[in-house]
């Protein structure tokens, strides 16, 4: 994406220039935003049918109905795609290139949402001409930049504020990845998990009504069964988690290699001369093809049916390993050559093709258990959704809402974690962020936002030494207690159970104003001290230090009793020292 | 209270500008309504032309897939009905010729793990079952095999499940003959034959299985049936034959066999089968000849009893003479045959019923003892051994 796209972004957001717009119409965009939301949804879902079933078409008529090795339309037509989408991309569609999830969060994090018409038109054509041809890529992520890019489009048409527009990329991401996937809730948790980061009010009902919308809208086209037809699963012996655990650390180690590999070959080829990126996807193209070629035609395309195929037992179990490690091979070709698609189909069906693998091999030579190899194929794509994407939460659920089925939740948990926790071991840095890193931008790592340890008020605490009086007693014989104390403030304890924390200026000064009889609740200003608890977060007791001079930390369960106190002192040092 | 604070009076301008704001919101929604109206038609075409040419080709690779396999073509046929399967999943009969076509190319694994697959949605079906079995027959697991076997003979069929669960039966019995489980595959022919249709082809089959399973006495109950029928089926008449004679009832496989010889589609039969059932005959007839019938005359049945016990007398000294050692059981015999007077007339033989009793059980003992020393014989001494069998069948009806 240019930079000049911001600038554009910033000049159309002005709708009523010379007013101001929280004055003539408060309410507008909070009700404008739900509205939206079921439009970007609706829109959405209706381009990534229109997407799919360009894929489809493109594929009927380039690689013919139904391709087989031998045939030499499977070497020239990825090729020849190649060169026409690298034509295509480094001329007309600079913002079409990659999967999609990064170029969302640059829109989100840097361009304040904007995404160019150009962009969407341009992701759409070159990734359906790409996938349909054989390229070993999905169409989901894809997808959810036409989503997104499509929110961004309908907010500056209605002239939303920067804010708005900003929010409305991931609404539209998890309407499009929605419909792409047939399945909302993982949608809006991938969104939720990959993109924005953390759980946010003020989008999330947006995001689960476009989600819904596309969903619908999609569904109204594929009809209601899930995207894979998912035979029967049961998990009747527990033993059978052995296996299942197995395939989690097989999914762990293979997220590794794919995440290695296409760390490794994409900033190479990259790196080469800038004539070579016109014939990089043409010659990624020709290899993928090969591949075909010479007897894998399964692997090209985003290879949805043959992992239908492998969930319904169509194929051995050595055949299934050399699936999965050829379609790794393959999308790591056309990837790194910067062809636009996306990750989601191969990493499923490398995930599918190797639990499948894992469930044959159980079949064949353990024929007592019984374990289903669709099942095997499910939760083998979850293990590598988690350990590859590093999206723990939206494998698990994705699994579950795909094959609509609750009792596989068990083993899927189990596999998803091992292969989570390995590859996170064994590869820290998650993949989308090591893309990022190689196209020179500096994105949030979403894995590292969930995993940082919030500072809480009761890791600055200090116990309780400074003097605690009763409202009641007199300025006289507090002025004597306090003036032998070389605490700066003490703490007034009142008759409601407030508290107020008090500094000797202010005492010094009741008691020159004052009687000595009169008591110290008299000398308090009306306002009190906040209600702060050992388990909130540290920054919420910075904004108070600016009134008092230090603050009580109470019992949640008894107010009158105190945890201790804090100082802007204790809360610097503790930042400083974290 | 924020409920009771006043916003403040927009001023005309403002006002203004708010109408100019709300109209132009209202004109983009009406806008993004007439994109999203038209976007909805154009992907409402696309999508149709998609799923019908979807479903055309869904049908041709099916039509592809069922000639490769008429053409004995299965790795053909088994890509065709991948291809068939990618257009419209989930299509019950196509799944199952995918199946059987990865079986037929020989890739028993692939077919095994399908047919596996298939049966977990659907763990009663007899056709998938069957299948199964076919495979575990291929790779040589009996266990598996007949477990196959009797979970299709216990699952569902469509169509005619009667006669399918019958055809099922008959393969599994061929199997466990195969395997030499007799008692098992009678088990099985036994209820097929109850459960059988009034049918000559299938009895004929059924009754065929029972004679490989060494069962020639309900094999011969089911030829009898069948030979009442008028018309009969002159291979009705050969197995009644057949198994009379293996049975040691000569007297009835003379019956069938000489209606079968005298049928005029008999000469249409096969040379092999023609001089088979000739043979049959002839023995049947020698033996017959052989034998001192109780119907026959006094005299000649005195005659042929004389005449068995020179021809086991004769066998006797020859085997004793071939073995260096005789047995103990031949030095018996020799003992039996020396307390028989040494010159027997027809005339006393007649007039002492008991005597050709003891002769001919003596004649039988011998054909038995000498068929273990000395290993089988030929000639007369073989009818009269096959007679030794069972003596008492010959004549019966």
């Amino acid at each position: 994406m240019k930079a000049d796209s911001f600038v554009e972004s910033s000049e159309q957001i002005d709708p009523v220039p010379g007013f101001e717009l929280q004055k003539i119409a408060p309410t507008r965009e909070e009700r404008l935003f739900l509205v939206l939301s079921i439009f970007i949804g609706v829109l959405s879902g209706l381009l990534v049918v229109s997407f799919r079933v360009a894929i489809e078409w493109i594929r009927i008529l380039t690689l013919g109905s139904a391709p087989h090795p031998g045939q030499y339309r499977l070497l020239l037509a990825p090729a020849l795609a190649g060169l026409g989408v690298a034509l295509l991309v480094r001329w007309l569609f600079p913002g079409a290139v990659g999967s999609g999830v990064n170029q969302t969060k640059a829109a989100l994090y840097i361009y304040n949402g904007y995404i160019s018409f150009r962009t969407v038109i341009g992701k759409f054509v070159t990734s359906a001409i790409a996938i349909g041809s054989g390229h070993s890529l999905g169409p989901e992520d894809p997808s959810l930049q036409i989503g997104a890019g499509v929110a961004s489009m309908v907010a500056r048409r209605l002239r939303l504020s920067r804010q708005s527009l900003r929010l409305f990329a991931p609404i539209g991401a998890a309407a499009g990845l929605a419909a792409a996937f047939n399945a909302p809730i993982s949608a809006i948790l991938f969104v939720i998990e990959e993109v924005i980061g953390r759980w946010s009010a003020a989008v999330l009902g947006s995001v689960v009504l476009s989600a819904i919308s596309s969903v619908v809208v999609a569904r109204w086209f594929w009809g209601f069964e899930p995207i894979f037809r998912i035979p029967q699963v049961t998990l009747r012996d527990p033993r059978e988690l052995t296996a299942y655990a197995v395939l989690g650390v097989a999914g762990g180690v293979v997220a590794l290699i794919f995440s290695k590999a296409l760390g490794y070959l994409r900033p190479r080829l990259r790196s080469l001369a800038r004539w070579t990126h016109f014939f990089q996807p043409g010659l990624a193209g020709l290899m993928v093809g090969a591949i075909g070629f010479f007897g894998f035609p399964q692997v090209m395309g985003p290879g949805y049916g043959v992992i239908d195929q492998a969930m319904h037992g169509q194929f051995a179990w050595k055949l299934l390993i050399a699936l999965a490690l050829l379609k790794l091979l393959a999308t790591t070709l056309s990837f790194s050559s910067g062809t636009p698609g996306g990750m989601f189909a191969p990493t499923l069906f490398i995930g599918a093709m190797l639990g499948a693998a894992v469930g044959s091999f159980e079949k064949h030579y353990f024929p007592h258990l019984t374990g289903t190899v669709g099942a095997y194929a499910l939760t083998g794509m979850g293990v590598l959704f988690a350990g590859f994407l590093r999206a723990p939460l939206t494998s698990v659920f994705m699994v579950m809402e795909v094959s609509g089925n609750y009792s596989i939740v068990l083993p899927v948990i189990l596999a998803n974690t091992i292969a989570y926790l390995l590859s996170r071991s064994l590869q820290p840095v998650p993949i989308f962020e090591i893309f990022t890193h190689q196209d020179g931008l500096d994105l949030p790592s979403m894995e590292e936002q969930r995993e940082e340890s919030v500072l809480h008020i009761e890791d600055a605490l200090r116990s309780l030494d400074v003097p605690v009086v009763s409202g009641r007693e007199p300025i006289e014989a507090l002025s004597a207690t306090i003036s032998f104390d070389d605490t700066p403030a003490f703490l007034v304890q009142l008759w409601d159970g407030s508290w107020y924390a008090m500094s000797k200026d202010e005492l010094t000064a009741a008691a020159a104003t004052m009687t000595g009889s009169t008591p110290i609740e008299r000398a308090l200003k009306p306002d009190r001290a906040p209600l702060l608890f050992p388990d909130l977060p540290l920054d919420t007791a910075l904004r108070y230090f600016s009134r008092w001079p230090l603050l009580p930390v109470l019992n949640r369960a008894n107010k009158n009793k105190l945890e201790g106190v804090i100082t802007l002192e204790d809360v610097l040092r503790r930042y400083q020292n974290s | 209270m924020a409920v009771f604070e006043l916003r403040s009076p927009l001023t005309a301008e403002e006002r203004q500008h708010k109408r100019k704001l709300i109209l132009r919101d209202m004109l983009a929604l009406l806008g993004l309504f007439a994109i999203t109206a038209a976007l909805a038609v154009a992907t409402y075409f696309l999508f149709n032309s998609f799923s019908r040419r979807r479903q055309a080709l869904a049908e041709r690779w099916f039509e592809r897939g069922e000639s490769a396999i008429s053409n004995g073509n299965p790795e053909q046929a088994v890509d065709a009905f991948r291809s068939a399967l990618e257009y419209d999943p989930g299509q019950r009969e196509t799944e199952i010729k995918l199946a059987m076509a990865l079986s037929a190319a020989g890739r028993s694994e692939e077919a095994i793990s399908y047919f596996n697959t298939l049966l977990e949605s659907e763990p009663g079906n007899g056709l998938i079952n069957l299948e199964l079995a076919r495979l575990a027959v291929k790779q040589r697991n009996e266990s598996r095999a007949v477990e196959y076997y009797r979970r299709a003979l216990d699952g569902t069929w469509q169509g005619d499940g009667y006669e399918r669960r019958r055809m099922v039966r008959l393969e599994l019995a061929r199997y466990l003959i195969g395997q030499k489980d007799y008692s098992k595959a009678r088990t099985q022919l036994l209820v097929a034959a109850g459960n059988a249709p009034d049918d000559p082809k299938i009895k004929l089959d059924i009754a065929g299985l029972m004679e490989q399973a060494e069962d020639p006495g309900n094999a011969l109950e089911i030829y009898r049936n069948i030979a009442e029928r008028k018309p009969c089926p002159v291979e009705a008449l050969e197995g009644a034959g057949r198994v009379a004679f293996a049975l040691g009832r000569f007297k009835l496989a003379r019956e069938y066999l000489e209606r079968v010889v005298s049928r005029p589609d008999f000469m249409s039969q096969p040379e092999s089968v023609q001089s088979s059932n000739h043979e049959l005959l002839a023995a049947t007839v020698q033996v017959l000849d052989l034998f001192p019938g109780v119907e026959l005359p006094a005299r000649e049945r005195a005659m042929r009893v004389l005449h068995a016990a020179e021809v086991a007398k004769g066998r006797l000294q020859a085997c004793s003479l071939s073995r260096p050692t005789p047995p103990p059981s031949l030095a018996d015999l020799a003992t039996k045959w020396q307390q028989i007077p040494a010159k027997l007339s027809p005339l006393a033989l007649e007039r002492d019923p008991q005597m050709e009793q003891m002769i001919m059980n003596l004649v039988f003992d011998t054909e038995k003892q000498t068929a273990t020393a000395c290993g089988s014989p030929g000639g007369e001494d073989k009818l009269l051994l096959k007679i030794a069998q069972s003596p008492v069948g010959v004549e019966m009806q």
